[in-house]
């Protein structure tokens, strides 16, 4: 009985890891027989979209912690009126189709939108408008991991500070923030994963400049699935390096932390 | 009196109304677990802003002062000291105006008095309780507080420990010389260290002054004394 709880539960997640993998296996080692990739690995649309890309989602990020790290405090600190609305107008992107959060940020940033009408920055067909179609989809994944990181921090540690003298600036910035760093960073990471793979949002604001999963879009349309396959095993190869690579060094942390 | 709270403080299902005050001596707010003990300290911290009522220390109302200006020394219960930091930089948190080599001095020097010098370099979660408590202690002391506020402090430790911090407790008592409000529900460690004394009972004070007088008080009433011999059987 035990062991066939234990069986399926196993073959079930197996599944759904291989659900996962697969397509991802495929389109990389299809490409190593592939002319076609190296030509790509030398196409200079294929680095600059790729480069754009990161650069936007960096800036995206960069944002969302800025910005969002004041509210994610907020709303992990402090009751008031009204705080489940905040609370759920941070997770509105996540329940809107993309290409509709596109098109509502083309009435606010496009050229005759509330913003972008008087706006001395361009956003339509711009890298301003990229970074805002990356930041409205990924701000949410960065909103709930700080304030999931700040609500693990004991009020108490705060309040000692306080009575050791501290501001409530000096507070925040020496006791709050390195406490919940490890959050952060996880959610600034998964933000800019969301943010880079983006395509919906950005496709609508900006078509051009063209990202990466534009790219891949546009190869796609025009050549088909041998000229798109190419793009698409580059950027899921450097989005993997990325992304392990900050796991690791998220995780070497963690393990250096709990030994002491 | 040195202190003086005046305070009422609403909460769910909770209410603490208190006139509590104390002299410059070694103060413990005796009470069962819930009476409003802790709550009491917070809204002298200054971490709980009461509803209503006036908190004065040294003639000065200081209701409205934020925790930092007020210059008084918090030992929680679980000490909450820094877990990112070791314990010199625990020790020092408060010494922010203190030039390197100043700041330094004045933490091995509180650290020796303590006798925490070999743990400077550790870090709280490799600490015992007892060593927690002298960490936390030591880094209420070092910013020379006005008052100093323990919270349990001898409640997370063993039969033993709690014997020696006592000790300390009253040297610490005699050599610096500040003010200290100790809350617990333990009517012997009260005893052994108590100077003055205020009892809490559901979120009021029942009885306050001399420590002989309300310990006699307390062991005269039949009731009172029930709920404390189960604590005095650990004694035994």
């Amino acid at each position: 009985m035990r062991h066939s709880f234990f069986l399926i539960l196993t073959a079930f997640s197996a599944l759904i890891v291989l659900f996962i993998l697969l397509p991802i296996a495929v389109t990389i080692s299809t490409q190593f027989y592939n002319p076609g990739f190296a030509q790509a690995m030398r196409d200079r649309a294929v680095w600059n979209s790729i480069l754009l890309t990161y650069y936007a989602a960096l800036l995206s990020t960069l944002t969302a912690i800025i910005f969002g790290t004041p509210l994610a405090y907020i709303l992990s600190r402090y009751s008031f009126p009204g705080r489940s609305i905040v609370e759920g107008i941070a997770d509105i992107p996540v329940v809107i189709p993309h290409t509709a959060a596109g098109i509502s940020l083309l009435a606010v940033f496009g050229s005759n939108g509330l913003i972008g009408s008087f706006s001395p920055v361009k956003f339509v067909d711009a890298l301003p408008g990229i970074v805002v179609a990356m930041l409205f989809v990924s701000v949410p994944i960065y909103l709930n991991a700080a304030r999931e990181g700040f609500g693990s921090v004991d009020v108490r540690f705060e309040q000692v500070a306080r009575t050791l003298g501290a501001s409530q600036w000096r507070v925040f910035f020496t006791i709050s923030l390195p406490l919940a760093a490890r959050h952060i960073a996880a959610g600034a990471l998964m933000a800019w994963a969301r943010a880079i793979s983006e395509f919906g949002a950005i496709v609508v604001i900006a078509y051009y400049p063209m990202v990466a999963p534009t790219l891949i879009y546009e190869r796609y349309i025009s050549t088909g699935l041998s000229a798109a396959g190419p793009v698409t095993a580059i950027l899921i190869l450097l989005s993997l390096v990325v992304f392990v690579a900050i796991r690791i060094l998220l995780w070497g942390k963690n393990v250096s932390r709990s030994e002491r | 009196m040195f202190l003086e709270v005046n305070a009422e403080k609403n909460l769910e299902n909770f209410r603490l109304e208190v006139n509590f005050s104390m002299g410059r001596g070694y103060c413990v707010i005796l009470g069962p677990t819930g009476a409003g003990k802790s709550l009491l300290l917070e809204i002298i911290a200054g971490i709980v802003k009461p509803d209503k009522g006036r908190v004065s220390m040294d003639g000065k109302d200081i209701t409205d002062l934020p925790p930092e200006k007020r210059g008084i020394g918090f030992v929680p219960q679980d000490c909450a000291l820094f877990p990112h930091m070791n314990v010199r930089k625990n020790i020092a948190y408060g010494l922010r105006h203190e030039k390197g080599h100043e700041k330094d001095k004045k933490v091995k020097e509180i650290a020796e008095k303590l006798g925490i010098l070999h743990l400077l370099d550790r870090k709280p979660a490799t600490l015992s309780g007892g060593e927690m408590q002298r960490v936390a202690l030591a880094r209420a002391l070092v910013i020379k507080p006005k008052l100093i506020l323990l919270d349990e402090p001898l409640s997370a430790v063993d039969l033993g420990t709690k014997k020696k911090l006592i000790n300390e407790l009253k040297y610490v008592r005699s050599e610096f010389g500040i003010p200290i409000a100790h809350v617990t529900h333990d009517i012997l460690e009260a005893a052994m260290l108590a100077e003055e004394m205020a009892v809490v009972m559901n979120g009021r004070i029942v009885k306050s002054g001399r420590a002989e007088d309300v310990l006699c008080y307390e062991f005269c009433d039949g009731s009172l004394f029930k709920k404390f011999s189960e604590i005095m059987e650990q004694w035994k």
